[in-house]
Parts: structure tokens; C-alpha cells; sequence
């Protein structure tokens, strides 16, 4: 898997101004876009705080949420997934002495691990240039929850890489999920701000460590509960989504046959 | 009038051969309309939830914001149902040599790049999208029906300079030989488009209206149907809609010269 991982870096450093728009650039432009958001909603309301949380708050949590957000999502390598399934270009993947599932795992904490490293210094900076709360020794905790958040998203792009073998065409469940997932991880707003019994459901489901706990966390406005909650979370999604992913991914091997020379 | 009828006979001809390959793929049609309806719900839950705390912002009731959302979905929608596919794969088939094909024909290049695939799907998302403006109307009891026209005018012009920023930025790819990171940009300049311009500060503002003309996407056409700005904004919109429209077209010619055939 380690192998794979360093496939992944080099492969990516390859094409390094894609690399900087899609780990810098594009995020920057989400947080700024939510950031005006923020601004407007303290300068028309006339309210100093929300929830019990000032400005400051929110305009450090919609700068980070748009790097964790990206750090935890999962677009390219679950395309390629399905496009290997689709093509049969899996055949060549599943002859090798490593599974389907950590030939892609590998690759994807590899590139993950990389814009870890090139992504973060932006928000940091913007945190201290704008004199926004951040917590910064509790960086690395909030990392090692979306890390692992990252396994158990990979969980899901196999299940919805399966679908490949019964489906001709499942493209576009990659975007319904991601979708789905910019609502339900807090990438657009605290998930604490929705309300009763939205909020509760949409707090302890495995999705807000993608974002919101870990952002949450690292902004001050969650303890460090929260992170355990967090791994406890994705741990019973791990113990629910893998025997199914399991499942569904030897269904479609059973069912597949290869193609080509 | 000979040249348009020829052009709209391949139109036709276009949106037959898209129906009958989407109808291949049923599947995929209703996985389409459903992530649409997934992207609408997003949009809105933004909006939602910050009106929860609130009555107003920036002068924009939730009500208002309903309603640009409505419109927000519809210029999307059409959007998405003429362009979207095949902007999105211009960079492959520059990539692949598909391009090739399409230059030899006797036809207008870009106009066939821009038209070729029509995404049926979204017919059925332009209906909810419709329908979720309708019930937003609704639900302003003062609403003027008859600002609803200017719809007629505002949304082509929206829809000409969306198209055409994207079309510029998918040609990128004549240029570069991976132009993945200026689509990456694109996505989040659309997003721009996605909140009224009215919740930006004063430059960004100025920006969205003139330089990059994203707030035409939804929040000028909004204001004017909901009367917070005079049609006279439209002229601009016109005027930005053609010029970038010409623009498109000399930043494709410029990029043939600059192509070379990667097929064999």
C-alpha cells in the first residue's frame, strides 16, 4: 500500500499547477465566497453572536471547512474506480498480489497526505493574518479523525464503484453522493445552526467528521469529546458499510467477466 | 435564413441522437435528475437554515431568496440540458484527437463542439426547477406576475454568458496539454454565481457585474423580477453577453492556430 501511496504523489506532482488549483486555489475561493456570506449575515443582522459564537467564529470555521471539506472528499479516485470496473481496466488490478480496495486506499491517503502538507499552510495563514480563533496544537487530532474518515469514505466509493459491475453508467452517483455529503458533513455551515431534531440526527451521523468536528475542534467551538464522538461514529459507520461493500463488491466480481487482450 | 434552417435541422437532429443514447442509459437519467435535485437541496439548505436566525438579509427576505433560487435552477437547468456535456469533454476530445473529426466537417466548428450533445435528462429538471420558481412566486402575495416576462429577456442573456465564460475556459485545453486545474476554477466561479450579488462586499460586487459576469447567472435577472433593480441593467447584460459571445469565438480560432492533432 505504501507503494501506492508514493504512485499517487508522484503521479500528482506531475501536473503541479492542477495540483495547486485543486488543493489551494479552489478551496480558497469556497472560503471566501462562504467568508462574504458570514460578513453580510453579522452586518444585516445587527447580532454580535450566533449560537453563542461570534463572527470570528464562523469566518474561521467556512475558511477551514472549504481544505478539511476538500481533504476528506473523495472524487477522483472514486471515478477512476468505476471507470475501471466500466472499462475493465480492473482486470489488470485484481491479477496483482494487493486488493481492488487498498490498490485505491493506498493511492488515495497518498494524495491525501500530499495536500495535507501543500493545503494547510492557506488557512493557516489567513487564520493569523485575520487574527481568527484556531487552536493550532489541536491540528493534529482533528487530521487523524479525517484520515480516518477518508477509510471510511473509501468504504463507500467501493460499495458505489460495485454498482459497476450490474449498472452500464453510475457516474453521477459519485456526484450525488458528494453532493449529498457537502450538506451533511458542514461544509456549507455548523451543523449545530439546523434545526431540532435535524441538528442531533446530522451531528452523530459518521459524515460531521468530515468537516464539522474537525473544524469545530480546532476553532475552539467543540471539545475534545466531540473527536472521540467522532471516531466512535465512524467507527460503527466502518462496522456497518464494510461487510455490505464486502458483499456487494464479491456479487460483482461473480457476476463480471473479463474483456479484452 | 437558409444557413439558420440548416443549423436548426442539425439541432434536431443533435437532440434526436442524445434522446435516443440517453434512453440507452435509463438508469443514468434518473441518477441525473436525482443529483440535480440533490444539488437544488444544498443550494437551499444554505439559505434555509441562516433564515432560521434571522428575517433578512441584506434587504433579501426568504422568500426573495426562494425565488432566486427558483431562477438560479432554471438558468442551470437549460444550462446544463444544451452545454454541460459538452463543454466538459471539449479538454478530452482535444486530448484523445476527437477534435480531428469534428474540424473536417463543413460546419461551423464551434457551434458544433457547443450543440453536439444535448442532455435530455435534464428536461426533467428544468420542469422542478419551474415549479419550485412557481411555488416561491407564490408565495410573495404582492408579486407583479407581469415582472415574470423579463425572464424572456434576462435568462437567453444569462445563459449566452455563462456559456460563453465557459466555453473559454474549456478551451484552454487547445493551449495547455492538461487544463483539468482551470475547470477546477470555473466550478468555484460558478459557485460566485450562487448567492445573491448583493451579499458581497462593494469590488466583488463590481466584479460579478463586469469583469467576471457571473452575477448575470441568476441574481440579475432575481432583482429585476422582484423589481429591487430596473430592466435597464439588461443593456449591460446584453452588451457583456455579446461581447464575450465574440470573445469565445477569437479565443477558439486563436486556439486552433495554436493546436496540433494528437490522433494518428
Amino acid at each position: 500500500m505504501l507503494g501506492c501511496a508514493r504512485l499517487a504523489v508522484l503521479q500528482q506532482l506531475e501536473y503541479r499547477f492542477n495540483l495547486v488549483a485543486d488543493t489551494i486555489i479552489q478551496p480558497v475561493i469556497v472560503g471566501l465566497v462562504e467568508i462574504t456570506l458570514w460578513l453580510t449575515f453579522f452586518a444585516s443582522t445587527g447580532q454580535s453572536e450566533l449560537v453563542g459564537f461570534g463572527r470570528e467564529f464562523y469566518l474561521a470555521y467556512a475558511i477551514w471547512a472549504a481544505f478539511i471539506a476538500r481533504l476528506s472528499a473523495s472524487w477522483m479516485y472514486e471515478m477512476q474506480m468505476i471507470e475501471d470496473i466500466e472499462t475493465g481496466t480492473v482486470n489488470s488490478i485484481l491479477v496483482r498480489p494487493i486488493s481492488f480496495f487498498e490498490y485505491y486506499l493506498g493511492q488515495l491517503l497518498g494524495y491525501k497526505a500530499l495536500i495535507t502538507v501543500i493545503s494547510l499552510i492557506a488557512p493557516l495563514v489567513i487564520c493569523v493574518a485575520l487574527d481568527l480563533p484556531l487552536m493550532v496544537e489541536r491540528i493534529p487530532l482533528a487530521l487523524a479523525l479525517v484520515f480516518y474518515f477518508i477509510v471510511f469514505g473509501h468504504i463507500i466509493s467501493l460499495m458505489i464503484a460495485s454498482l459497476g459491475f450490474f449498472f452500464s453508467r453510475v457516474h453521477h452517483l459519485t456526484v450525488a453522493k458528494n453532493i449529498t455529503l457537502w450538506m451533511l458533513t458542514g461544509e456549507f455551515f455548523p451543523l449545530d445552526l439546523a434545526p431540532e431534531p435535524l441538528r442531533s440526527l446530522l451531528v452523530a451521523l459518521p459524515f460531521s467528521s468530515a468537516a464539522f468536528r474537525p473544524v469545530g475542534y480546532l476553532t475552539g467551538r467543540l471539545p475534545i469529546e466531540s473527536i472521540y464522538d467522532g471516531f466512535i461514529s465512524v467507527t460503527v459507520g466502518i462496522l456497518v458499510l464494510a461487510p455490505l461493500a464486502t458483499l456487494m463488491w464479491n456479487a460483482g466480481r461473480r457476476r463480471y467477466s473479463g474483456t479484452g487482450a | 435564413m437558409k444557413v439558420l434552417l440548416k443549423y436548426a435541422g442539425l439541432f434536431q437532429s443533435f437532440f434526436k441522437a442524445s434522446l435516443m443514447s440517453e434512453l440507452e442509459y435509463r438508469f443514468n437519467i434518473g441518477a441525473r435528475i436525482v443529483t440535480d435535485i440533490i444539488w437544488y437541496a444544498a443550494q437551499l439548505s444554505v439559505f434555509e437554515v441562516l433564515f432560521k436566525h434571522t428575517s433578512s438579509l441584506n434587504g433579501w427576505s426568504l422568500s426573495e431568496t426562494r425565488v432566486f433560487m427558483g431562477i438560479l435552477f432554471v438558468t442551470d437547468a437549460l444550462y446544463m440540458l444544451l452545454f454541460s456535456e459538452n463543454l466538459d469533454r471539449l479538454g478530452a476530445k482535444v486530448r484523445k484527437g476527437d477534435l480531428d473529426l469534428l474540424l473536417v466537417k463543413p460546419i461551423n466548428s464551434q457551434w458544433m463542439l457547443s450543440f453536439q450533445k444535448v442532455s435530455v435528462a435534464y428536461a426533467g429538471n428544468l420542469v422542478i426547477a419551474w415549479a419550485w420558481l412557481l411555488w416561491a412566486l407564490f408565495q410573495i402575495p404582492s408579486f407583479d406576475w407581469f415582472q415574470l416576462a423579463w425572464l424572456v429577456v434576462s435568462v437567453p442573456i444569462s445563459i449566452v454568458i455563462i456559456y460563453s465564460i465557459r466555453f473559454m475556459t474549456s478551451a484552454t485545453a487547445l493551449f495547455f496539454t492538461r487544463a483539468d486545474a482551470v475547470n477546477y476554477i470555473w466550478y468555484q466561479v460558478y459557485r460566485l454565481g450562487t448567492r445573491p450579488h448583493g451579499f458581497y462586499p462593494i469590488v466583488l460586487r463590481f466584479a460579478v457585474l463586469t469583469l467576471i459576469p457571473i452575477a448575470f447567472l441568476a441574481s440579475v435577472p432575481a432583482q429585476i423580477v422582484l423589481g429591487k433593480d430596473g430592466p435597464l441593467i439588461l443593456i449591460w447584460g446584453l452588451f457583456v453577453a455579446i461581447g464575450l459571445l465574440k470573445l469565445s469565438t477569437l479565443v477558439w480560432q486563436r486556439g486552433l492556430r495554436a493546436y496540433s492533432s494528437a490522433s494518428s
